[in-house]
C-alpha cells in the first residue's frame, strides 16, 4: 500500500476515535465508529490474501451489525426520552440495546465469537490496531452512559472472564490466544464499570499497554504459533528473557503491572458487597493464567528437543523499530509501584 | 480450456428462425440452449456437459425415510459428543504438549478401504474425453491410482486440449456437516512417499475460500516421480507452492497459509497418451528446521510507481 494511502487511513482511524470521543451527540459518536470500522477494513485487507480477505469480511459484518443495533437504540432513546445526549440515556430498554451493540464491537462473550477468526486473518501489525486502538471508542461510550443495567454488566464481565480464560485453553495459534486474552480483560473491565469508570479506563490503559508489548514482540521474533516460540531465543534472546514477565504481567500476577488493575477491581468488588462475583473473576483469571504460563514455557523455560544448535538463524539487525517495544515493556514491568500514584489521580 | 459456452450463442430469435426454417444446423446437436450453465463466481452448482439435465426437483431426490434420519441423528450427536470430548484433552483431541513437541504427522494411510472413501477420482470423461482413472487398495495397503491418459480432445467443437486425471481427497466434515480444516501451522513440509511411474504430476492444496468467493483457488506444485521399484520420499516445502485459478498460475502470488487446508490433490495431464500408475504409501507433514524460507516467488509490484 502506498505510504500516501497508508496514512490517510490512519489518519482516518485517528480522527474517528476522536470524533467519538469529543462527542456529546448521539450522532456524532455512531458517525466516529463507522468512520474507524471503514478506515480499517482497506488496512486489513491490503495483502489480498484469502484469510486476510475473510477477516476483513467478518469484521465488518459484525460491526455494521453493532453499528446499526447502536443507531436503533440511540434512535428509540431520542425517541422515548426527546434527546441525544449521550450522558442522558435513562430508558431502560435503548440502554439495554446500547450495551448489548457495543459488546458486539469489542468483542465481549457471549458476543465474541469473531474476535479469534478476525485476529487469526490479519497480521501482526493490523491485529495490534485492532486489539489496541479499535477498542478506544466503544469505552469511551460504554464509561460515559449511565450505568442502568448493572445485571447485565455483571453478567457480560462474568461471562467473558470465563470464556476468555477456557477457550483460549486448546490454542495453539499466538493470535487466537491474544483474541481470548482481549475477551478475558474486557471481561474484568466491564465488570467494575459501573461502580467505578476510572478503574475501567485504568484497566484499558494497562491492557493497551501490555497487549502493545507482546504483540511487537510476537512481531519482532515473527512468531504465530506457541512453536515459533520456542526458536525465538535465537532471534532475541533479551527479549525471550523478558516476555515470560510480560506474559505473566498479562496474567495479573504481583509484582507486575498487571496486578494493579486486577487488584483495585477485586478490591472495588468486595466493597459494593460482591463478594462471590470478586471470587468467580479471581478464579477464572487463572484459567488465563494458565496459557500465559505455557507461552512463557514455551517461550522461555523449555528447550525444545531438536533445536539446532549447529544452525541457528542470523542474527540480522532488526528492521522494525524497538523503542516502542522497549517503552512498553518497561511500562508493562515496571508500573506498580505507581499504584498509590495512579489512584490518586484517578479518583482526584 | 473451453471458452464459455454463451458467449458463443446466438439469439433466441435467431434459434427460432433456424429452427422453422430447418436451415444449416449452427447448432450441434450437444448443446441445449437456453439451459447452458454460464460461469459465474458464486459457488453454484455446475452441470458439466455430456451429464444429463437434472428433471428432478431437489426434494423428489431425497430419501425422507425414518431410519435414514435416524442413522444421520446418531452419526451427527456422536461426531458432537467427540468434539466436545476431544476439547477437554487438547486441540483436536491431542494434548498441547503433542502439538508443541511433534514435527511429523501423517495425514493421509491408505490401510481399509474406508480410507479410500475419503478420496474422489475424476477425469477428463466428464467433459468428454477418453481418459480413464482408477482407484483402489494396492497390493500392501497402500493407494494405488491407476488408468489411461488419453489426450484426445472431446468432439464438441470447442473443447481443444484434454487428457487429465485427478485424484483428490474429500472435504472432511465434523458433526452437522460442517467443514473441518486441516491445520499444519506447526509444519513445513509436505511429506510424501510415493512409487510413480516416471510421469510428472502436479499436487495441489485447497484451502478455505467461502469468505474469499475463489473456490477455484489452489496452491500447486510438482511431484516427478521416479518409476521403479522403489519408493520415493519426497519433501516438498510450502513454501513452494503457488497459487493457481483454475488450472492458470496467478501473477499475484502469496504464501500458503496452512491453518485451514481442506483438500489434497493429485493431477495428472503430461500429454502422454497411454497406462499410467501411481502408488502412495502415506501423505504426511513435517517441520523442517532447517527450512526457513517463507515464500520461493517474487511478490513483485505489478504496477511500481516511476
Amino acid at each position: 500500500m502506498s505510504p500516501m494511502l497508508s496514512s490517510t487511513l490512519l489518519f482516518a482511524l485517528g480522527i474517528g476515535t476522536t470524533i467519538t470521543f469529543a462527542s456529546s451527540h448521539w450522532f456524532l459518536a455512531w458517525m466516529g465508529l463507522e468512520i474507524n470500522t471503514l478506515a480499517i477494513l482497506p488496512l486489513m485487507a491490503q495483502y489480498h490474501h484469502p484469510r486476510a480477505v475473510e477477516a476483513t469480511l467478518k469484521y465488518f459484518l459484525t460491526q455494521a451489525t453493532a453499528a446499526s443495533t447502536l443507531l436503533f437504540a440511540t434512535t428509540t432513546n431520542a425517541w422515548l426520552t426527546g434527546q441525544w445526549d449521550i450522558q442522558h440515556m435513562t430508558h431502560p430498554l435503548p440502554a439495554t440495546l446500547f450495551t448489548l451493540a457495543l459488546a458486539l464491537k469489542v468483542g465481549l462473550a457471549p458476543l465474541h465469537i469473531w474476535l479469534p477468526e478476525v485476529l487469526q486473518g490479519l497480521d501482526l501489525g493490523t491485529g495490534l490496531i485492532m486489539s489496541t486502538w479499535q477498542k478506544l471508542a466503544p469505552f469511551a461510550l460504554l464509561i460515559q452512559i449511565y450505568p442502568a443495567n448493572s445485571t447485565l454488566l455483571i453478567i457480560l464481565g462474568l461471562a467473558s472472564t470465563l470464556v476468555g480464560g477456557w477457550g483460549g485453553l486448546n490454542q495453539t495459534q499466538l493470535r487466537k490466544i491474544l483474541a481470548y486474552s482481549s475477551v478475558a480483560h474486557l471481561g474484568w473491565m466491564v465488570l467494575v464499570l459501573q461502580f467505578s469508570p476510572a478503574l475501567t479506563l485504568l484497566t484499558l490503559l494497562m491492557y493497551l499497554i501490555m497487549t502493545f508489548s507482546t504483540f511487537l514482540a510476537f512481531k519482532l521474533t515473527n512468531a504465530t504459533n506457541i512453536n515459533a516460540l520456542a526458536t525465538a531465543w535465537t532471534k532475541a534472546p533479551a527479549l525471550t528473557a523478558l516476555m515470560p514477565l510480560v506474559l505473566l504481567s498479562l496474567g495479573g500476577l504481583p509484582p507486575l503491572s498487571g496486578f494493579m488493575p486486577k487488584w483495585l477491581i477485586l478490591q472495588e468488588l468486595s466493597k459494593q458487597d460482591l463478594a462471590l462475583t470478586a471470587t468467580l473473576a479471581a478464579l477464572t483469571a487463572l484459567l488465563s493464567l494458565y496459557f500465559y504460563l505455557r507461552l512463557s514455557y514455551a517461550m522461555a523455560l523449555t528447550m525444545f528437543p531438536n533445536t539446532p544448535t549447529g544452525t541457528p538463524p542470523w542474527r540480522f539487525q532488526s528492521s522494525q523499530v524497538t523503542f516502542p517495544l522497549a517503552i512498553s515493556v518497561t511500562a508493562t514491568l515496571m508500573l506498580l509501584p505507581l499504584t498509590p500514584t495512579i489512584t490518586a489521580l484517578l479518583t482526584s | 480450456m473451453s471458452l464459455p459456452r454463451i458467449t458463443r450463442l446466438p439469439p433466441v430469435r435467431l434459434l427460432s428462425s433456424i429452427y422453422h426454417h430447418h436451415c444449416q444446423q449452427l447448432l450441434l446437436p450437444s448443446i441445449t440452449p437456453l439451459t447452458v450453465p454460464r460461469r459465474t463466481v458464486v459457488q453454484n452448482e455446475y452441470r458439466r456437459p455430456g451429464q444429463p439435465k437434472e428433471d428432478k426437483w431437489p426434494w423428489q431426490k431425497m430419501n425422507f425415510g425414518l431410519s435414514k434420519g435416524l442413522e444421520g441423528i446418531k452419526k451427527h450427536f456422536t461426531l458432537m459428543k467427540k468434539e466436545f470430548s476431544d476439547t477437554w484433552v487438547g486441540p483436536e483431541g491431542k494434548p498441547v504438549l503433542e502439538h508443541m513437541l511433534e514435527q511429523n504427522r501423517v495425514v493421509c494411510e491408505f490401510r481399509n478401504p474406508e480410507d479410500l472413501e475419503q478420496w474422489t477420482v475424476s477425469s477428463d470423461r466428464e467433459i468428454g474425453g477418453q481418459s480413464e482413472v482408477y482407484l483402489k487398495l494396492g497390493k500392501y495397503n497402500t493407494c494405488f491410482l491407476y488408468g489411461t491418459l488419453c489426450s484426445a480432445p472431446p468432439k464438441d467443437g470447442e473443447t481443444r486440449y484434454s487428457g487429465y486425471c485427478t485424484m483428490r481427497s474429500k472435504q472432511q466434515l465434523s458433526s452437522l456437516d460442517r467443514k473441518k480444516h486441516y491445520d499444519w501451522t506447526s509444519f513445513n513440509t509436505l511429506h510424501l512417499r510415493v512409487r510413480g511411474d516416471g510421469r510428472p504430476w502436479m499436487i495441489s492444496i485447497g484451502t478455505e475460500t467461502y469468505f474469499s468467493h475463489q473456490k477455484d483457488d489452489l496452491y500447486c506444485y510438482f511431484l516427478y516421480t521416479r518409476g521403479g521399484p522403489y519408493w520415493q520420499d519426497v519433501k516438498i516445502p510450502f513454501s513452494k507452492f503457488f497459487l493457481t485459478h483454475r488450472g492458470r498460475i496467478q501473477d499475484d502470488q502469496h504464501p500458503l497459509w496452512l491453518d485451514k487446508v481442506n483438500t489434497v490433490g493429485f493431477t495428472l495431464g503430461d500429454k502422454a497418451d497411454g497406462p499410467f500408475q501411481l502408488e502412495i504409501d502415506y501423505i504426511g507433514v513435517c517441520k523442517d528446521y532447517a527450512h526457513t524460507e517463507e515464500f520461493a516467488y517474487e511478490l513483485y509490484k505489478r504496477n511500481p510507481e516511476v
